[in-house]
């Protein structure tokens, strides 16, 4: 295996309570290697949104990452780097789409203005360019480029969730981590949402970390898949040996409970 | 377009049942509604002027609908009667005069203290649990919760009678004819700054709460934390991505503030013997003009519709959701 | 889970409000006890300043100020907890038949409510009391219940909207219980915070108006009354007079009052939202980033 692009070591994650602590993430290590799709899988409360939190330094008080955690992006330590290094590093190099599709867009701003946003802060870029470059990120995910100058609103779900997915493009980061992209949007426009990720991650040659509580899903879409269990990854192995010999307790569990899959491999 | 339209007719509703209150009132009172409403003007008035005030105010003879439409139609004809205590002078004179200095005192008291007030609120938020956001929550408390006549009374008493800084009556220095030279301009500021900023001393801490708690409630939405993730500097996320959302609500419930906001410049303008509405009508009062009473009612009334509309106007603009309904 | 069964008791804010309030009640009911003045009664000479025997001086009349003061106490605490009670039940009363009964009612009431947001509140009391005469404290509370629930309606009704959607409530439908029991016992217990912000802001509010109105010469002046004590007192010119005790008294009684109520609300308010809670939750998280076991 080549050298990881995403190493994440020891991570521990608590939640600061008046009295007592909250352990979310409970010594995580994983691997993601370059254009590789890494499933993080797990029911709600497992620490698996923790995880992508942390990855990006998203986290507020009172949440608390414990020392001896080390998230490496391409050897350099994410917990190490200082206000103006994070502000660069984010996005740049890691971008993400959350949870609900709805709401990821500030309602008020136009997509190009949200667009431009990105642009601006990493990049000396003048209004035009950063123009032309919307309309290049909107014609990948098949939205029309003369659109660029509505709101949010004026979109429906699947739409908006194309937009957040090119936004995420804009600079060509090196790793996408998604935390359940598709979950408030319907079977059918889930299934194109995936499928075009996919499409673009051969073409640009992005990671993506996918996080969802679906483990039907996770299998048809992901390399490789971690089980987590109450803050810990108790297995994690090819989406194949997970599918055909999970070794876990809890992951035969999650099978047993899971009807049959349909339709076939999405890669 | 069709929103404002809704609003305007639902403003128009409100005004006419402002005017219905000021038809039915004395009407309602025990006794000879005439003998209430020009009970004060006694002997003084000539019989022909009597009788254009009963036709005013739609005491004719004829059934109540019919005193309804004639009482109807001199308002809306912008006919609010006679002021018994500046008699002859029209209603609509003495309150017009009045109201330019109450629109200027509370105009700019209102936009000061939101302005800062949601800019105090904005910063609480954002450093919640900090030092500075305790300052602001509890100095909100202190502000809004004691009256304004209180808060007037002391400011007046501190900075105008012991330390006699500012003067503690009249808009301008009387002295002086009113006109647009330096001198006149200047006295104004000069009478006006002490009831303004007590205004705004009542006013701010409660814009900044509701600035406050609307963006406590918008931190944790998906855009909030999209924008951060996306590598914008804290003040950019503050600004346009927090606050420019937060502003929605605090926006509309300005509309209801703007009540209080009369109500605080009223007795402030009493307390500073401030020539404006509050002070003409607290004379009115002592003498039982009910016209001027009456007609304050309807005057402040529209203002505050026309406050409204302005508001409406401002979230259509502020809010791109709502632009094409 | 000790600390939420009584809220309000770990709440800095709410001990000292409840603690201001329960003084100024103490000396409203104590009055005759802490005075042997009568407060109407002129028993010194004109505007005297503070003295041993008239702690708080004298007004214009010769009338003592503590005497005024801690009698107008129980005027102004009947007055602001009378009309805040009215002014609760009739807001509370209209926003759970609208919220829960929705359709046409709801289109009336809600018409209705709007519209008495928009109607400035002080220009109508005013009116309204001129036509009344010198107002007793009573009417005055009377006319604040009828004109000033508009509020309380509007966010109860919005709350009860949210409420009426929960399972609960679904199922006692189901099972065939009366509106007016479903409106009473399943869904009023569940407003009970948002009544309670209501009732204290409707007390603040109550207070401050009562005195305002009073302080213009509407009210009573015979009756004993904080806002009655600022009538009288602005009218002898106390302040140009330099009789600050006759006027700053009554200043300091309303916002030491209204302080201690609000503090009582905000507290409330921070309970049934605890999001926007203040203060010190955050000491052992910084103490543990200090001490390197962590960081973010």
């Amino acid at each position: 295996m080549t050298a990881p692009l995403l190493s994440v070591k020891n991570l521990t994650i608590d939640y600061i309570g008046e009295t007592n602590d909250f352990r979310a993430v409970d010594n995580v290590s994983f691997d993601v290697a370059p254009g590789e799709v890494f499933g993080l899988a797990g029911e709600s409360g497992c620490g698996k949104s923790t995880i992508a939190f942390a990855i990006s330094r998203l986290h507020k008080p009172p949440a608390l990452i414990r020392k001896h955690s080390a998230i490496l992006l391409d050897g350099r330590n994410v917990l190490d780097l200082d206000q103006k290094d994070l502000a660069d590093f984010r996005w740049r190099e890691v971008a993400m789409v959350f949870q609900s599709a709805m709401n990821s867009l500030n309602p008020v701003l136009r997509i190009e203005q949200q667009f431009y946003d990105v642009l601006r802060t990493h990049k000396r870029i003048t209004r035009a360019q950063a123009r032309d470059r919307t309309a290049e990120m909107l014609r990948l995910v098949d939205i029309s480029p003369d659109r660029m100058r509505d709101y949010p609103h004026q979109f429906s779900g699947g739409m908006r969730q194309r937009i957040v997915i090119a936004i995420c493009l804009a600079l060509d980061p090196r790793l996408i981590v998604m935390d359940e992209p598709t979950t408030a949007l319907d079977v059918v426009v889930q299934r194109e949402i995936l499928q075009r990720i996919n499409e673009l991650r051969r073409k640009l040659g992005f990671a993506v970390l996918f996080i969802t509580h679906d483990l039907g899903l996770m299998v048809q879409f992901c390399d490789r898949i971690g089980i987590m269990l109450g803050g810990k990854l108790v297995e994690q192995g090819t989406a194949d040996a997970i599918y055909r010999t999970p070794e876990h307790d809890y992951t035969k569990k999650l099978w047993a409970s899971f009807p049959s899959l349909h339709g076939g491999v999405l890669r | 377009m069709a929103f404002l339209l809704r609003r305007l007719c639902f403003y128009l509703a409100a005004f006419v049942a402002a005017a219905t209150i000021n038809f039915f009132l004395p009407r309602l009172m025990p006794g000879d509604p005439v003998q209430i409403m020009f009970s004060s003007a006694g002997a003084e008035l000539p019989p022909e002027s009597l009788q254009a005030l009963k036709l005013t105010f739609g005491f004719v003879d004829g059934p109540l609908w019919q005193q309804y439409l004639t009482y109807l139609g001199s308002i809306f004809s912008g006919d609010l009667g006679r002021s018994i205590k500046y008699f002859p002078l029209p209603v609509t004179t003495v309150l017009g005069n009045a109201l330019v200095w109450t629109v200027g005192l509370m105009g700019t008291a209102t936009i000061v203290s939101f302005a800062l007030g949601t800019f105090l609120g904005i910063l609480a938020a954002w450093r919640r649990g900090s030092l500075f956001d305790v300052i602001v929550s509890v100095g909100a408390i202190f502000a809004t919760s004691v009256p304004a006549v209180v808060t007037s009374l002391i400011v007046v008493f501190t900075f105008g009678f012991t330390l006699g800084w500012f003067p503690t009556g009249y808009s301008a220095d009387p002295a002086l004819d009113p006109a647009f030279t330096f001198e006149y301009l200047g006295s104004v500021l000069y009478h006006g700054i002490l009831p303004m900023l007590t205004l705004c001393a009542v006013l701010t801490g409660g814009f900044a709460v509701t600035m406050r708690n609307n963006m406590i409630n918008l931190l944790g939405e998906d855009y909030i934390v999209m924008a951060r993730a996306k590598g914008l500097s804290d003040t950019r996320v503050m600004l346009w991505y927090a606050a420019r959302n937060a502003l929605l609500p605090t926006v509309s419930s300005l509309a209801i503030a703007i009540g209080t906001v009369l109500g605080g410049s009223l007795v402030t303008e009493v307390v500073f013997n401030y020539p404006g509405l509050g002070n003409i009508l607290y004379q009115a009062i002592l003498a039982r003009d009910y016209p001027v009473i009456q007609g304050q009612l309807l005057i402040m009334t529209a203002t505050m519709l026309i406050a409204n509309f302005v508001v409406d106007v401002s979230y259509v603009l502020l809010d791109p959701r709502l632009k094409r309904a | 889970m000790k600390t939420s069964s009584f809220p309000l008791i770990h709440n800095r804010k709410a001990m000292v409000g409840a603690l201001i309030v329960a003084f100024i009640l103490a000396v409203a009911i104590a009055a005759p006890l802490l005075t042997s003045y009568d407060p109407s009664a002129r028993v010194g000479r004109p505007h005297q300043a503070p003295s041993l025997e008239h702690w708080l001086g004298t007004t214009r009349i010769g009338q003592d100020v503590f005497a005024r003061l801690v009698y107008g106490a129980r005027t102004s605490l009947a007055v602001g907890f009378g009309a805040g009670l009215l002014i609760t039940i009739v807001g509370t009363a209209l926003g759970i038949i609208a919220g829960y009964r929705g359709g046409k009612i709801d289109e009336i009431i809600s018409f209705f409510t709007n519209m008495v947001l928009v109607v400035p509140n002080l220009p109508l009391l005013l009116v309204l009391a001129a036509f009344i005469g010198q107002a007793s404290p009573w009417v005055i509370a009377l006319i604040l219940g009828c004109t000033s629930w508009a509020w309380g309606a509007r966010v109860t009704r919005a709350e009860t909207l949210s409420v009426k959607q929960k399972d609960y409530v679904k199922s006692a439908e189901m099972m065939g219980e009366p509106r007016w029991r479903i409106m009473t016992f399943e869904i009023f217990p569940n407003l009970i915070s948002i009544v309670g912000i209501n009732f204290i802001g409707s007390v603040i509010f109550a207070i401050i108006t009562q005195a305002t109105l009073e302080f213009l010469g509407l009210g009573d002046p015979k009756v004993v009354s904080w806002g009655t004590m600022l009538y009288a007192a602005q009218k002898a010119s106390a302040l140009s007079v330099g009789a600050w005790w006759d006027i700053l008294t009554p200043c300091f009684a309303l916002a030491f009052l209204g302080i201690g109520l609000s503090l009582l609300n905000f507290a409330v308010d921070e309970i049934a939202n605890p999001r926007l809670r203040t203060g010190n939750r955050l000491g052992r998280w910084s103490a543990l980033i200090r001490s390197g076991e962590g960081r973010l």
